[in-house]
């Protein structure tokens, strides 16, 4: 499986083009709302092509970003369109449309059970964005959603293989959304440490302080390699440990504070390939994993390597530390959830992809 | 690969087990009430699983009771009661209630604290996190295989199971525990009465006067199998699943597309893999909510597809439409069917819609054949179908 086109809209922009420009660096601290936190919030109203959006009117922001992210990884991919392909859509999520929810309760709570607003109830499904996915682009084959608080990027991935193996699609569009709101910033502030001055320390691994993020992230998948693909997905294993640890150029982990204790990161670290986070790019989300991917996505393609954006190191880890070329063959995602169950996702260069075939 | 189904779980208001939703089929018993789980000045009937046994129930998390239950007799079915641990087995179910955080009261409370100094009680947050179905269920019964909530509306149950199938042919496991679950719930409650679907009267499934559906609650689960791991066990089934099929509208967010091309693709598709063709098909568990526009649509492709003389009913006048759990106990009421040689009456129906231009089953019915399948239509366009297949 390759991954063809990635999309992505975050809180530093929109599309492949800002996100290679934020990965760049430098690091640049994320703005505070009205009470003075700090948060990596989507500003949808930056964006200027509004085509798409117009499709999108009676949406929401969940939908609109998983829109816009998903066009974005087929205009990426070159392809134009994938009208008419034989496609199919894999929304993954931790928490779904959760601001129009609470909206659509305001309606219940405001004005009674038989006077709520169906519209807001219509886009408070959790499979509404992936409905707008499938009807803006035309895309006719399965249309799932599926939902994990962990490991739904994996989940994602790894079951649009099996649509490809099996001849159920020929393209997918795989990706992860998630939204920030009011409940759930007092939520993570009930559950985890906000970090007091907007910095994200993925390599503290304890205690962890989370910034939180928004956005969304997809992946056009397809079964060949195509001119302009960023790599080859690998193996994929979630929860059970890999059957064999592959010896990779770059460990990418998904260290961003949404679990109180992360140490455990610091045990599928080997002592040789260079360790990166890019978590204070995007913020800390469930779904980060995708953005993750993303950046490994990117270096395999470019061939270049991106340096940590916040470099404190306690633990005295090997840090990708420095931005520039680098000839890279492999490199490792790693997430973990609350349970210590471990998921990794191998992104291969697609200079391999003879071998790959062989 | 021969995929089995080697166990089969259910609760509705139909009934607690199995038997008691058979013996409810079987009768034409409709259990539909008033709501009593919840204030509402609405009075829509529903149909309310008043029957969790104590064992199963969760305190604020009636949509894992519903499944654990499921769960429990679709394990004892197969012989697999706490015997997963050596196994390679994945659990996937669907639902659309428990993905959200939709505590009402927790809502209600946040909306009125003083956002600077006032505290809230987390209780109905830490249920939702720590209440992802299929999680829940994995940990559960001690399941290490993969592990999906699949949240795709009314199609989830039908999904879930799909994508069941597709693990158990890519190798993923061996073993998969699948289906839906979801509680009668006052959120959808109120936004599907605002949509303006929800009938007064008990549903009437295909009928020319139908008013729209009626919300209910339940879980159906199938133990999927390969035939390797059941010959290994020494466990005979009965029932194969042998295809599925989904797609996507891409029309419009709330209404399914007029020509029904879509949902025409996907049982195109469950049909393919099961190397079949539309002559093959004995029997249809229809989608059939009772709402106008799903009912057309389905209904006409039906009967264009397979002619009007097809043995076709909607279950959902015993159950209500369960949501997310109503792929996986209409997958349960499938696979018996086959197994059994007879299929329920589709309760409600009394006059042929001649838009529609083909009727239901009206009483209990023998079949003798060997393909039965099983249609799913869901909000956003999806569109899904499995097809069964009797014997071993």
């Amino acid at each position: 499986m390759y991954i063809l086109g990635i999309g992505l809209v975050f809180a530093g922009g929109f599309g492949i083009g800002q996100f290679e420009k934020a990965l760049e660096g430098p690091w640049q601290r994320p703005a505070t709302d009205n009470s003075g936190i700090y948060s990596y919030q989507v500003d949808l109203g930056t964006i200027t092509d509004k085509g798409l959006l117009k499709g999108l009117r009676r949406s929401d922001k969940f939908s609109r970003m998983s829109v816009l992210a998903a066009a974005d990884a087929v205009a990426s991919s070159g392809m134009g369109s994938i009208e008419g392909k034989k496609a199919g859509v894999i929304l993954s999520t931790a928490f779904g449309p959760h601001v129009t929810t609470f909206g659509f309760l305001d309606t219940i709570l405001d004005y009674g059970d038989a006077n709520v607003s169906p519209s807001t109830f219509s886009n408070s499904v959790h499979n509404a964005a992936a409905s707008y996915i499938a009807q803006s682009l035309n895309i006719q084959g399965p249309t799932m959603t599926i939902t994990q608080f962990f490991h739904s990027c994996q989940n994602a991935l790894q079951l649009a293989r099996l649509w490809l193996k099996e001849g159920r699609c020929d393209y997918v569009l795989a990706g992860a959304v998630d939204q920030y709101g009011d409940v759930m910033r007092y939520i993570y502030d009930q559950k985890l440490t906000p970090a007091p001055d907007g910095c994200i320390r993925p390599f503290n691994l304890k205690p962890t302080y989370q910034v939180p993020g928004e956005g969304a992230a997809f992946f056009l998948l397809g079964r060949d390699p195509e001119e302009g693909a960023f790599c080859k997905v690998g193996a994929i294993s979630i929860g059970n440990p890999p059957e064999h640890e592959e010896s990779a150029d770059v460990t990418i982990i998904d260290s961003d504070g949404m679990l109180p204790d992360e140490s455990a990161y610091a045990t599928s670290i080997s002592a040789s390939p260079p360790i990166a986070a890019f978590s204070p790019f995007f913020g800390s989300m469930m779904i980060g994993s995708a953005f993750n991917c993303a950046a490994g996505a990117v270096m395999l393609k470019r061939q270049r390597y991106f340096a940590n954006p916040v470099r404190e190191n306690p633990h005295d880890m090997n840090l990708l530390d420095g931005t520039g070329a680098a000839n890279i063959e492999l490199i490792r995602c790693v997430r973990y959830n609350c349970h210590g169950e471990k998921a990794v996702i191998y992104l291969k260069k697609k200079d391999n992809y003879e071998n790959d075939k062989r | 690969m021969k995929v089995l189904i080697t166990g089969l779980g259910v609760i509705s208001a139909a009934g607690k087990n199995l038997a008691e939703n058979l013996d409810s089929l079987a009768r034409g018993r409709r259990n539909a009430g008033a709501v009593t789980l919840f204030k509402t000045p609405l009075t829509y009937p529903v149909f309310e699983a008043l029957c969790i046994p104590d064992r199963f129930c969760i305190e604020g998390r009636r949509t894992l009771g519903l499944a654990l239950c499921a769960v429990d007799e679709a394990l004892g079915n197969a012989h697999l009661e706490g015997e997963l641990s050596g196994l390679r087995a994945g659990v996937c179910m669907g639902t659309t209630v428990a993905s959200q955080l939709n505590d009402i009261d927790f809502y209600s409370s946040f909306r009125s604290m003083d956002r600077k100094e006032g505290s809230i009680p987390m209780t109905p947050v830490d249920r939702y996190l720590d209440g992802n179905l299929a999680d829940f269920i994995a940990r559960k019964i001690g399941a290490r295989g993969p592990v999906l909530t699949v949240a795709n509306a009314c199609s989830s149950g039908t999904d879930a199971i799909g994508i069941a199938l597709s693990w158990l042919r890519g190798g993923l496991c061996d073993i998969a525990i699948a289906g839906g679950a979801d509680e009668l719930n006052r959120i959808p409650y109120c936004g599907f009465g605002s949509l303006g679907i929800v009938s007064q009267e008990l549903c009437a499934p295909f009928d020319r006067d139908r008013k729209g559906l009626n919300l209910g609650e339940g879980a159906g689960v199938v133990i999927l199998e390969t035939g390797s791991s059941a010959l290994r066990r020494g466990i005979a089934s009965g029932v194969q699943l042998t295809g599925y099929g989904s797609s996507s509208d891409a029309y419009h967010l709330t209404a399914p597309r007029p020509d029904g091309a879509g949902l025409k693709r996907a049982i195109g598709r469950a049909l393919e893999e099961s190397g079949i063709g539309l002559d093959k098909i004995d029997f249809i568990n229809a989608h059939g909510t009772a709402t106008p526009d799903n009912d057309k649509v389905e209904g006409r492709v039906l009967g264009a597809l397979f002619g009007n003389r097809i043995r076709m009913a909607s279950t959902k006048g015993y159950t209500g439409h369960t949501l997310g759990a109503a792929g996986g106990i209409e997958a349960v009421f499938t696979a018996v069917g086959l197994r059994e040689g007879w299929i329920p009456g589709n309760a409600g129906f009394r006059t042929l819609d001649e838009e529609i231009g083909i009727a239901p089953v009206i009483g209990k019915t023998s079949i003798r054949g060997l393909y039965a399948l099983s249609t799913s239509l869901a909000f956003g366009g999806n569109n899904a179908a499995l097809v069964f297949r009797a014997g071993d």
